[in-house]
């Protein structure tokens, strides 16, 4: 490597550190402060005293947020494949322009928009109350456009000359992305679904109001009942700043979202490896 | 060059050069009057011409010229085109079975193979229904795989994956999915671009096999291929047809300026 080389390199490497390293010092230090309060009673163990700052174990936060995360993604998924089917094979330009316009636009508005409409509309409106089923709609609602663009990027991306052959070989629409569009694509589609179950397992202020109480849930009775998650009791946990076994539990909380965020997101890294073309 | 260039000679226009458009007798596939516009553009311009029910038959013409678009448009993978089409004697418009079931009847293989994830012998069935596959012996896939003259070099690695083929084992292998649907003609854009004389010269010896028990229409860039091939012609140039005929006549005689200066040149300048 000659002397240039290696002073662009150095260049270009210390442009990328304030890019990486507040991050790191963030996770490190949640790690830090959350690992040595983490132990296996407050994962799994009895949730029978749940008062506030003395809570024995996050495990029916941890199941709010996945139910959560599961209940969005369940609802997104199909609308999301949906529109990109319709996109790839039905809709002439103009039908493309503005469907695309609509996601591009409502990736744009802010959560807490979708949270104040989920309060109106969903609870007070339609009364189905600060409940599971609204949290799960209103996430779905919030991960929708994501999940559309990246199915559709997906689906773009499968070579031409791939639908050309069979549809050459007469197969009929419903074969074509049965056999083909989707065994091609699986990798792209499954990495965005991974993604968007991150984005959903992250979201605090939509559910902050529709979907979430602090304390008193240990399962929902119903998808009309309200639940915990990681996510909105490291919000009040953190607001008690005096109590410092409050904080603690937030700083533990914060690890446990972490990780479940990171293995989901490796999880559509390792997804991005697998070549399209099979 | 100029070898090719003294070799043309210019025949009086009486000599049969068009393939006549309207014989409906002996033909398996009758064009007429075939337009077609993309984007406001007109691709294909009043192409009429027929082939007969086997033979080869070479489409040549300079790139642009709409080879590939008619192609597709035979195929009905282009469907908003004007005119009429004729497969078999049927409208192709109102094919019995539908357009799926047409174009299963007419093999189209691209210039480059398009194989899908799967092993060889799963391509080579995949156009088949579940149902078809099931009765359908070892040895019709060994026959397809005869004819496309693969069979010697996969028979022993049916299972292996599609992608463990050359490329132009891969064409071949194209070939003889094409085949296992008992098409009623073969439509090749360019099968042998990019190949190796080795398997250029197993895909021609395939195709003209293949052709005197279909019709087979490819279309080639390769003037020497073309050649080689024989059969009829089809000279198009700028979404024109601009001249069709036996291919011996056609490159010693052509008859119009625009297929002595293609062949003159490989280049072709309507303008």
């Amino acid at each position: 490597m000659s002397m240039n080389e290696r002073n662009a390199k150095i260049l270009t490497t210390m442009l990328a550190l304030p890019a990486l390293l507040p991050p790191a010092a963030c996770l490190s230090y949640i790690l830090f402060k959350g690992i040595p309060v983490l132990d296996w009673a407050m994962l799994i163990g009895s949730s029978q005293a749940i008062a506030f700052g003395s809570i024995s174990t996050l495990w029916p936060q941890i199941t709010g947020s996945i139910l959560l995360m599961l209940g969005a993604c369940a609802l997104a998924a199909p609308v999301a494949l949906g529109g990109a089917l319709f996109y790839a094979l039905a809709a002439n330009i103009r039908q493309r322009q503005t469907l695309l316009g609509m996601m591009h636009l409502l990736v744009g508005i802010p959560p807490i928009v979708y949270g104040l409409c989920g309060l109106i509309v969903l609870v007070h409106v339609l009364h189905w109350g600060i409940s599971l089923l609204t949290g799960m709609v209103i996430l779905a609602v919030i991960i929708l456009p994501m999940l559309l663009m990246n199915s559709v990027n997906a689906f773009d991306r499968i070579p031409g000359g791939k639908t050309e052959a069979a549809r050459a070989l007469g197969l009929s629409n419903g074969q074509l992305i049965r056999r083909v569009w989707l065994p091609v694509a699986w990798p792209a589609l499954m990495t965005g679904l991974l993604l968007g179950m991150a984005r959903a397992l992250s979201e605090t202020a939509p559910i902050l109001f529709t979907a979430t109480v602090f304390s008193g849930v240990v399962w929902p009775d119903s998808l009309f009942s309200p639940v915990t998650s990681l996510q909105t009791h490291i919000f009040y946990l953190a607001q008690e700043g005096a109590n410092a076994e409050a904080v603690d539990i937030a700083w533990a909380s914060a690890v446990i979202l972490v990780i479940l965020v990171t293995a989901l997101s490796f999880g559509a890294s390792a997804l991005r490896k697998i070549r399209m073309d099979g | 060059m100029n070898t090719k260039k003294n070799k043309i000679t210019t025949v009086p226009a009486e000599l049969p050069q068009q393939v006549a458009a309207n014989d409906a007798g002996d033909t398996s596939l009758h064009v007429s009057k075939l337009s077609l516009a993309l984007d406001g553009k007109n691709i294909l311009r009043d192409i009429s011409f027929s082939l007969p029910a086997q033979g080869m038959n070479i489409l040549i013409g300079p790139s642009g010229a709409g080879k590939s678009t008619l192609l597709r448009c035979l195929n009905l993978l282009h469907s908003d085109w004007h005119g009429e089409l004729r497969i078999m004697g049927h409208d192709a418009r109102c094919w019995p079975e539908g357009e799926d079931e047409l174009r299963r009847s007419i093999g189209l293989i691209a210039q480059k193979p398009a194989l899908f994830p799967c092993s060889i012998q799963q391509n080579i069935v995949f156009g088949l229904s579940r149902k078809e596959c099931s009765y359908m012996p070892q040895i019709r896939i060994e026959k397809v795989l005869k004819q496309a003259a693969l069979w010697d070099e996969v028979k022993n690695r049916l299972h292996d994956h599609a992608a463990t083929l050359s490329v132009g084992q891969q064409q071949r292998l194209c070939i003889a999915r094409a085949l296992m649907l008992s098409p009623k003609m073969l439509l090749l854009d360019e099968p042998t671009a990019s190949l190796d004389p080795r398997s250029k010269q197993f895909i021609e010896t395939s195709l003209l096999e293949l052709a005197q028990n279909m019709p087979v229409l490819c279309v080639t860039h390769d003037i020497e291929q073309a050649k080689r091939l024989g059969g009829q012609v089809i000279f198009m140039c700028d979404g024109h047809l601009i001249e069709s005929g036996d291919s011996k006549l056609f490159f010693k005689y052509p008859n119009r300026i625009e297929s002595r200066e293609f062949l003159r040149w490989s280049v072709c300048d309507c303008s």
